[in-house]
């Protein structure tokens, strides 16, 4: 497997793009040229220049510097969303398909209202509900996937709990325990993976559109879909505003949809029998 | 073939109730007192003991939380919805009744928009299979699904009315209002249709009947459009119907941007005013029509395709 993931270029220099703006994000004091809070009122939207690679916002901020600053919460709270999501999605999907019965019933009866609501919409209700915070875009956003994941996970683990091999393992005596954590978990995390990394894109666009609407990420902190909504004020006379951020958007949530096609090649059970 | 359609009609039942049950429980389950919420937004200057009582009292909140539910469903089926916190004098039916048509008017537009450009766009790519234009369209289809719906529209706002004059940039009056917004909104749902019609066309190729059409030596046009795309176009149909109620819930963000004075711009609002019963009814209501949308195109595709069909 080590050997055909780096044989595939599409996903090395995805991961490799994505882990690089990682580190950037987690470097950005060292990265960055400016202090991405620091106005400087007199030299507002500044033209592009060696000292403001980006120009300058409505305060005079340095742009550049706000991007970098803005992937701490642009991907750190898309990646934790996706965290919470698998971790809700993995206990219940687990639960339904190894324990069956009634279990199974009440969950997977949850998960069919679940998914019966459009997502969107609930993201609004929940944040509407809870208040405006970021911690409640989160719940909100981990409360409308995770029944996808649930779903998904059932029907994998319904899918290998028959296979020889566990039937051997419990055969042998071996603890539930081990055949779920060594055997069922091992065997859907590929499948786990891809649908992860397809929906981080997803996740990223929602938390930037909650941002953006002024419900998500307030303010001065420098989020990508919030510094489009400061962008917008500025619409009609600085249109150049909004291109940074937005490319910024689209360039990694392009990214992430590429690693998941990608991974999903390197991963792909089919491939593996070959 | 009549089971089925009762069968799936009773299937709905408990599912409209669940979703009712979840739009309650959610205002149940908010860490302040829906009472002293209501207080709060109407500035009462001092919320003593008593008025949070009288408020309980006159929102019906001092009943136990079963008797309220079903309260509160039979009014919903009435078409009472409560009254707004934030203003006691309009009803929350009304207030959803006033924001509604704008809504629909941009919702059908943009299926208008989303019907006419992705089933040509999506029959070329499949004739011209990785030729110029299906790679184009795979290029762009690509970055489209990345754009956020909101920046999609600025940028759209910003070349067409601001650089060009061509279009005004928000409110609605006249249909010029309405093209950018029913556009933007299309804009994240085309892509979805181009690639299920091409994928679906391309699957058909390979049948047979293709084939046999082929040997009697039919004009490819014919073939193409009278066999390939009047197969492909069930599936399509079907999804699309499902998907109305998902574009009259895509309208949220749009019609933020653009200034639309429809329910999006409703909800969004009443979620900075807390104004929860606007909200509890708002997802009620989105959540119903899609229960009612999946139900009947279900029924619709079952009783148009004879394969689905299970006689029993």
């Amino acid at each position: 497997m080590k050997r055909r993931f780096f044989h595939n270029r599409t996903a090395v220099a995805t991961v490799a793009f994505v882990l690089l703006i990682g580190l950037v994000g987690v470097f950005a004091p060292v990265v960055s040229p400016h202090d991405p809070y620091e106005t400087d009122i007199l030299n507002k939207f500044a033209r592009y220049s060696a000292e403001y690679p980006l120009g300058t916002d409505h305060l005079g901020r340095c742009v550049l510097s706000r991007l970098i600053y803005g992937i701490r919460p642009t991907l750190g709270l898309a990646l934790l969303t996706m965290l919470g999501t698998i971790a809700l999605g993995a206990v219940m999907g687990v639960l339904a398909g190894y324990f069956r019965g009634a279990v199974e019933e009440v969950i997977m009866r949850v998960v069919d209202v679940m998914l019966s609501f459009p997502s969107q919409i609930m993201v609004f209700a929940v944040v509407g509900l809870l208040g405006i915070n970021v911690q409640n875009v989160i719940i909100a956003n981990v409360f409308i996937k995770w029944a996808w994941y649930a779903r998904m996970i059932r029907t994998g683990v319904m899918q290998y709990r028959d296979r020889n091999f566990v039937q051997f393992s419990r055969c042998v005596g071996m603890p539930e325990r081990f055949i779920l954590f060594r055997h069922l978990l091992p065997s859907i995390t590929s499948d786990l993976a891809v649908l992860a990394s397809l929906d981080v894109g997803w996740a990223i666009i929602n938390i930037s559109t909650l941002s953006f609407l002024g419900l998500g990420v307030q303010a001065p902190v420098p989020e990508w879909g919030a510094m489009l909504n400061e962008a917008k004020k500025v619409l009609t006379s600085n249109p150049v505003q909004m291109v940074a951020p937005g490319v910024a958007i689209v360039v990694l949530v392009c990214c992430f949809n590429l690693m998941g096609d990608a991974l999903r090649d390197v991963l792909d059970p089919k491939e593996v029998e070959r | 073939m009549k089971r089925y359609v009762i069968q799936r009609l009773l299937m709905a039942v408990p599912l409209l109730m669940a979703i009712s049950f979840v739009c309650f429980v959610f205002i149940n389950m908010i860490p302040s007192n829906p009472a002293e919420v209501a207080l709060r937004v109407q500035q009462t200057p001092i919320i003593t003991e008593e008025t949070v009582a009288e408020m309980e009292e006159m929102l019906g909140l001092n009943k136990p939380f079963l008797v309220r539910y079903f309260h509160w469903v039979l009014g919903c089926l009435k078409g009472d919805f409560g009254i707004s916190y934030v203003n006691p004098a309009r009803t929350v039916a009304g207030e959803l009744a006033r924001s509604l048509p704008a809504t629909l008017q941009l919702a059908a537009a943009s299926f208008v928009i989303v019907t006419v450009l992705s089933i040509p766009i999506g029959f070329l790519c499949a004739v011209y299979k990785d030729g110029w234009f299906d790679k184009l369209m795979r290029g762009i289809i690509f970055i489209t699904t990345a754009m956020p719906a909101y920046w999609a529209g600025l940028l759209l706002m910003w070349g067409i009315s601001v650089k060009l004059g061509l279009l005004p940039t928000n409110g609605n009056g006249t249909w010029k209002h309405m093209i950018l917004p029913s556009f933007t909104v299309a804009l994240s749902y085309i892509s979805t249709y181009i690639r299920l019609i091409r994928n679906n066309m391309l699957e058909n190729m390979k049948q047979d009947y293709v084939l046999y059409a082929n040997v009697r030596g039919l004009p490819q046009r014919s073939i193409l459009v009278k066999h390939i795309l009047k197969n492909s176009m069930h599936t399509c149909i079907v999804a699309m119907g499902m998907s109305i109620p998902q574009l009259i819930a895509g309208t949220i963000v749009v019609e933020n941007v653009f200034s639309w004075p429809g329910l999006g711009t409703l909800c969004i609002s009443s979620i900075f005013n807390r104004d929860l019963p606007i909200i509890q009814a708002y997802v009620l209501l989105i959540g119903v029509l899609f229960v009612v949308f999946n139900l009947v195109f279900d029924i619709l595709q079952t009783v148009s395709d004879p394969r689905l069909r299970k006689e029993d």
